[in-house]
């Protein structure tokens, strides 16, 4: 006991001396802990396996064969949020260390296979959000564990590296990601006025969410446009809308990521508070621009990536003259007549590479 | 474009037998049928149901093909693509084989000394007169300039080197100045000048391109702070750059 007030008092002391963003960080997962802790109150049970039974009905009721598939295994549900963390880990691993667009598509056809066309796109961190709130909301209704932890993961990943999860990982964006085909700018102030959308939609998600059960409804799910197609069947007004996101997303990139998922507005706070996340600076990359007209949304304001709104795909990097696979390629091919690598112009001094070519 | 039209009829034609089938798709109340009736409709209906995924998934993988394809057809369209720009640079470091220099006329040399003197004190106003001419300080000038006098070559290098305006190596058509002043500095001169020199496929250690077009100088300060970062091209005044425009403030010059 005295061993714990001291450890509480010692990160305390640190915490005197801490900047900003980390006492911000630890009250955030703070929060999500004492979240957790709320929404676990009741212990979760299984309703298939507390029904009457048809021996404890008895009058030789025979109980008729389950019309409705049976709860995914317990342990399967565990890999699918070991998934999601390993998913989450390759993308800040690939954006920011490998900085690889190439590898990032091969990850984000994965996640679209497995998140999107395997698993149905259910449960997701963005639909999870209203359980979250109904759990905490009414005493009676508890979630399972992996649904607090889809919740959570992509949030607590936010606080340190920014929207990986965004990147290659939710089946939504990975779907919108894909369809891109020539994106267009949007004016900075339509982005900005249209980015207020999602904060309206989270708003009337939770309001929907904490209604007593019987009117209750959970609209993120319901609005859902790209879940038909993952089941590949759906209410046809949704397939339509879908469709329709599906084909502007090849012109405006990700529309439904950037003004309406309710989840991406708390990414964007959490992200505020981000220790690291895609950066672009004069030292690494270059000062030249081309990485803003390479980012379909938006994202890189003045030249520097903006955090809240970066959706980790890694184009930036790409279109890099002086990093990603762009300049990798060119010194490759510079390399046999030995005059391209003069054309690329590497002012850093040259590494070990350039001087085994020459 | 021929791949990119197929997938692209495979989607609609797809599209159009999901369509189809939903719109013509019996909707009569069920309970009220026969038995039988009641069992063939159940059966058409799964049929339906599961034609209907099939067409599903190869409308995903024709929707897939047709991306696939339609990328690699608008790719080359971007009008600032990274490729295109090196495509332009690496041609001019292609005719980069520098044009050489027309023979000396050195008579200029002859007529100056005559002029000025032969002097120690005429070297300064010697090397001046040299540098209006050839708009640098050729070897053999110098060379005949040391014949010609009292200078010894070791004070010629001597003030040719130490004195900043005196350039040794042939200058480009026009002198860019970019300012690194103070405020000049802080507001990003040094990326201002490196995407220059990309520009213009200047090799380290060198200041002028190899069209002899441009030559790249650093000064302290073009006394416009308010307009940092500032370049001078000849007489012109360019501010408030990034490394985007500065390359325009030369196109209008060449």
């Amino acid at each position: 006991m005295e061993c714990a007030v001291v450890l509480v008092g010692k990160t305390l002391g640190k915490l005197k001396h801490a900047p900003p963003k980390v006492i911000g960080r630890a009250c955030v997962i703070l929060a999500l802990f004492v979240q957790i802790a709320a929404a676990q109150a009741i212990q979760y049970q299984r309703p298939v396996e507390t029904a009457p039974q048809a021996d404890s009905i008895g009058g030789r009721y025979k109980v008729p064969a389950v019309q409705k598939p049976l709860p995914r295994d317990y342990w399967l549900q565990v890999v699918d949020v070991v998934a999601l963390a390993a998913a989450m880990g390759i993308s800040v691993w690939l954006v920011l260390r490998r900085r690889s667009r190439r590898w990032l598509t091969a990850l984000t056809v994965a996640s679209l296979a497995y998140f999107g066309f395997y698993r149905e796109g259910c449960i997701c961190p963005i639909g999870s959000l209203q359980n979250v709130v109904v759990a905490l909301a009414d005493p009676k209704y508890s979630i399972p564990m992996v649904v607090t932890a889809t919740f959570v993961l992509p949030l607590v990943v936010a606080l340190y590296f920014g929207r990986a999860f965004c990147g290659g990982v939710c089946a939504l964006g990975a779907i919108q990601e894909l369809v891109v085909l020539k994106p267009v700018q949007v004016p900075r102030r339509l982005d900005r006025a249209l980015g207020l959308l999602k904060y309206v939609y989270l708003g009337l998600a939770i309001l929907f969410a904490v209604k007593p059960a019987l009117t209750r409804d959970f609209p993120i799910c319901r609005f859902d446009p790209f879940v038909g197609f993952f089941r590949r069947t759906g209410a046809p007004h949704m397939l339509i809308l879908g469709g329709a996101f599906l084909v502007v997303g090849m012109f405006v990139g990700r529309p439904y990521c950037r003004y309406l998922c309710p989840y991406a507005g708390l990414l964007a706070w959490c992200t505020r508070l981000a220790r690291r996340g895609v950066t672009i600076t004069p030292n690494k990359e270059l000062d030249c621009g081309l990485c803003r007209e390479a980012c379909p949304y938006g994202a890189i304001e003045k030249m520097r990536a903006v955090r809240r709104n970066c959706l980790y795909c890694a184009r930036c990097y790409a279109s890099c003259p002086r990093d990603g696979e762009l300049a990798r390629a060119k010194r490759v091919r510079s390399l046999p007549d030995g005059r391209g690598s003069e054309a690329l112009s590497e002012p850093r001094p040259s590494g070990s590479e350039c001087g085994a070519a020459s | 474009m021929m791949k990119t039209l197929i997938a692209g009829a495979l989607v609609v034609l797809c599209v159009a037998i999901l369509v189809t089938d939903y719109v013509v798709a019996d909707r009569q109340p069920f309970a009220a049928r026969p038995a039988a009736e009641q069992k063939r409709v159940t059966a058409a209906r799964l049929a339906r149901k599961s034609r209907d995924n099939a067409v599903a998934w190869v409308l995903i993988a024709a929707a897939a093909a047709f991306l696939a394809f339609a990328k690699g057809m608008v790719k080359p369209e971007k009008p600032r693509a990274p490729s295109g720009r090196s495509a332009t640079r690496g041609s001019r470091a292609d005719e980069g084989v520098r044009p050489t220099l027309p023979e000396l006329d050195l008579s200029f040399v002859d007529q100056v000394v005559a002029q000025i003197g032969r002097g120690k004190e005429a070297a300064i106003p010697l090397l001046g007169a040299i540098q209006k001419h050839y708009r640098y300080l050729p070897d053999e000038a110098l060379r005949r300039v040391c014949e010609l006098t009292e200078i010894t070559p070791a004070e010629i290098a001597g003030t040719s080197s130490f004195y900043g305006q005196f350039r040794r190596s042939p200058v480009g058509e026009h002198i860019v100045r970019v300012c690194h002043g103070t405020a000049c500095h802080v507001s990003g001169a040094r990326q201002i000048t490196e995407e220059l020199r990309r520009y213009l496929a200047i090799p380290d250690g060198e200041d002028t391109d190899a069209a002899r077009m441009f030559t790249l100088d650093e000064v302290a300060c073009l006394g416009c702070c308010s307009l940092a970062p500032v370049l001078m091209v000849d007489g012109r005044t360019a501010g408030k750059l990034t490394p985007a425009t500065a390359c325009d403030a030369l196109k209008v010059t060449a």
